[in-house]
This record gives structure tokens, C-alpha cells and sequence, in this order.
């Protein structure tokens, strides 16, 4: 066969993998370029096939053409997908914070399992977890589709969009707190070098006594100082780059500042304070700390899973006939 | 600014190439000379379109296919079955209502 035109032929073999005429399909397709070629060209070369090949079109869109209504997901369930993936997500990673947290490991069988891990297995676990997700709403969503049954999905249409992309604010407008921000940043980064903490008994500086012991004070308080660093600069990068990935990142970089903390917590790290049980007070701020800035990290992961999913078709070219 | 009529355009055609063919393949025909037939009338089609179409055509029983061999070159040849005949006819019941609909709008719109 000639070369070009069995390259061709290929290629379209290999997006036509999963429709089972696909022998016939290709034989139809050879024998019309073989036939246009000539009768158009009055014989048949390499160069006269690569031209009839040029106007046939792309493997691709040609190779589509013959999938078309066998849809693995239905468009009608697509944006359930990742509304479905978003819900399931969250949970996932809710219990894996809680596994996290009580140092646990949490199962709802045959769906999850979370596994007592450490902070550096969390990194991996957590994607990992919306791709088992995705994964499991999609094979639902398969059947769902090729049972071809008229199936209302369920799903609670809130007032409040939570994943509207709000109008971006002008950066004028962000300047001055900007700089409010880093000052304020500047203030706590002076009082940490002056009096090593950031944890006081009193507000009184002048009698200034820690509230936590010598080695707990440097170690929250640096973790602090990194949490609402990494928090301005993702505000700073904003005004040179406005991306919903400076936004993941810093709350990603946050949830494992945060993850550190609660996995390697010092011992006896209060000093004695009447009245108040400081353990308790501080695992709830710091429980609350870490549902912010988690909420804060799905929030971004759904936007960009959303416009990812949801881009607009790109419009192709067409002609007479299509 | 003009409008790109081309999606329109291609949704429109979709049902009308679908009865165009019924209509072609009273007769026994293979791809390229269909191809070749409606461009001498006029009407462009894609090659990647129509083929597609004879497909889902044929799977649902509307026309039936053969390959001849008999020539230098083998060819599949279309026509039209019993069914695709009487779809055909529903069919084209069906766009000349349509047909007079249009025509009846449009005149009322030019006498308003």
C-alpha cells in the first residue's frame, strides 16, 4: 500500500480503537481516496493521495465522526460529574483531615479507607483520593449512561454560588491593605526577634512573659510567622499574576505548615495558667485553622477542576454537508 | 460586522442531506459518485460527512450495501430498502408541511 496513505489509515485505526466495524470503515475510506485520486489526478501517487488525503481531513475529526452518540458520559450527566466528584472530595479529604488529626485510621467500606499516615503520605494521598473519586463517579456515571434510561440525578440547586468566580477586584483596590498586611507582618516578624514568641500571657510588652515554654515558643510561632507569609505572598503574586493556581498553591503550601504542626507537637508545651485549659483552646484554633484554609484549598481545586472540564468547545471548521 | 452562518448552516443541513440521500439512492450508487453526483448539482458535501451517514443509514435498515469486486477497483454500492422508501416518504411529507409553514409565515410577514 502507498505510505502515506496507510499512515493516514493508521491513524485513524487508532482513534477508531473501541468501534468494533472498525476493518470495514477503514476499507470504505481507502477505497474513496484510491477512487478520488484517480479519477481526479488520472493515476495514483504519493503525491496525488497526500492531496486527496489534505481535503478527506484530520484522522481525528474523521475518526469522530463515527463515534458520534456514543458518549461514555452523557452530556446531560457531565456537569454532575464534577458536582458529584466535588461532594465525594470533600468528605474524602474531611476524614482524611480527621484521620490526620487523631492520628486514626477511618473506613466507610466499599468506598474509603483512609490509612493512619503522616504528613508526607498526605501529600500524596490527597490527589490521589480525587482521582479515585472522579474515577468512581464517572464509572457510576458510564452506566447511568448506557443504560440509556431517562435518569433525574439529584442535586440541591443552592442560592449561594460557592464556586462563582467573584469579578476579579481591581488591583488599586488591594494595594492599601496590601501594604497594611506587610506591615503588620513586619510588626509580628520584630516582636518575634524581640522577645522570641508571639504567644503572650499579658498584652502588656513591657512585662512581657510567653505563654507557651522556650522551645514551643519558637516553634509555633515560626509556623505562624510561615502560615500568614505564605498567605501574603500568594496576595503579592496576585498583582503580577491572577490565577486560581496561587490560590491552591498557598493553601496547599498552608495545609502542610499546618500538617507539620499538629504531626510533631512538643511535649509540655503550655507554661501552668490558672483558669483556662490552653491544650484544649488551641487544638480547637487550631482545628478551625486547618477547615479555613482546607475549605480554602477544594474551593480552588473545584474552580480549576470546573474550568477545566466546562471550557468552551473551540468551533470547528466546517463546510456544506457537515 | 457579518455573522458566520456556518453553524447554522450545518445544523440545518444535517436533516436535509439525511432525506437527500434517501432520495439519491433510488438508484444504486457508491460513495464517490454521490459525492460527485450533488456537487454537479450544486451542493457540496463532505466526503468524512457522508459516509458516516451511509453508516447509520444502513444500521437502521434505511439502505443496504455490496461490495463489488467485479471492477479493477472494489467499490460499495448503496441503495435504498423497502423501509428507507417508506421513511423517505413520511419524511418528505413532513418537509413539504414544513415547507408550506415557512412560505405561509413569510408571506403574512410581507403583507403585514
Amino acid at each position: 500500500m502507498h505510505e502515506k496513505l496507510k499512515k493516514y489509515l493508521g491513524e485513524i485505526s487508532h482513534y477508531l480503537a473501541a468501534v468494533s466495524e472498525k476493518e470495514e470503515i477503514l476499507t470504505e475510506i481507502k477505497s474513496h481516496i484510491l477512487e478520488k485520486t484517480e479519477q481526479e489526478f488520472g493515476e495514483i501517487n504519493e503525491e496525488a493521495i497526500d492531496k486527496v488525503i489534505d481535503t478527506y481531513g484530520c484522522p481525528r475529526e474523521v475518526a469522530e465522526k463515527y463515534t458520534e452518540g456514543f458518549e461514555i458520559i452523557a452530556p446531560s450527566f457531565k456537569g454532575h460529574l464534577l458536582r458529584y466528584t466535588g461532594v465525594l472530595f470533600a468528605l474524602h479529604f474531611s476524614l482524611t483531615l480527621l484521620s490526620f488529626i487523631f492520628k486514626t485510621s477511618f473506613f466507610v467500606l466499599p468506598f474509603f479507607y483512609i490509612p493512619k499516615i503522616d504528613s508526607f503520605q498526605e501529600l500524596f494521598y490527597v490527589p490521589m483520593s480525587f482521582v479515585y473519586d472522579l474515577g468512581l463517579v464517572g464509572l457510576i456515571l458510564y452506566f447511568v449512561t448506557q443504560s440509556r434510561k431517562d435518569v433525574r440525578l439529584p442535586w440541591i440547586n443552592l442560592k449561594i454560588n460557592w464556586l462563582k468566580i467573584t469579578k476579579k477586584r481591581q488591583a488599586q483596590s488591594r494595594v492599601i491593605p496590601f501594604i497594611l498586611m506587610l506591615l503588620g507582618y513586619a510588626a509580628l516578624v520584630w516582636i518575634y526577634l524581640r522577645f522570641n514568641t508571639l504567644f503572650f500571657k499579658t498584652i502588656n510588652l513591657q512585662k512581657a512573659e510567653s505563654l507557651l515554654t522556650p522551645a514551643a515558643s519558637q516553634w509555633y510561632s515560626s509556623a505562624l510567622l510561615a502560615l500568614l507569609g505564605i498567605g501574603l505572598a500568594g496576595y503579592g503574586i496576585k498583582f503580577l499574576y491572577t490565577s486560581e493556581w496561587v490560590n491552591l498553591l498557598r493553601s496547599g503550601f498552608q495545609l502542610v505548615i499546618l500538617g507539620i504542626v499538629i504531626n510533631k507537637p512538643i511535649e509540655t508545651p503550655f507554661i501552668k495558667f490558672p483558669f483556662l485549659d490552653l491544650p484544649l483552646i488551641a487544638n480547637i484554633i487550631l482545628t478551625v485553622i486547618l477547615v479555613w484554609v482546607a475549605i480554602d484549598f477544594l474551593k480552588s481545586l473545584l474552580i480549576l477542576g470546573r474550568k477545566a472540564f466546562f471550557k468552551k468547545p473551540s468551533q470547528k471548521n466546517s463546510s456544506i454537508g457537515r | 460586522m457579518t455573522t458566520d452562518i456556518t453553524p447554522f448552516e450545518t445544523e440545518m443541513n444535517r436533516g436535509f442531506l439525511q432525506v437527500l440521500v434517501l432520495v439519491l439512492l433510488e438508484r444504486k450508487m457508491y460513495g464517490y459518485s454521490i459525492v460527485k453526483n450533488l456537487e454537479k448539482k450544486g451542493y457540496l458535501i463532505e466526503e468524512n460527512t457522508l459516509y458516516p451517514l451511509l453508516r447509520r443509514l444502513e444500521k437502521k435498515g434505511l439502505i443496504q450495501s455490496q461490495w463489488d469486486v467485479s471492477e479493477k477497483r472494489p467499490r460499495k454500492f448503496y441503495v435504498i430498502t423497502k423501509k428507507g422508501q417508506d421513511i423517505r416518504r413520511q419524511l418528505l411529507g413532513i418537509w413539504q408541511r414544513q415547507d408550506e409553514i415557512l412560505t405561509h409565515v413569510l408571506e403574512e410577514n410581507k403583507n403585514a
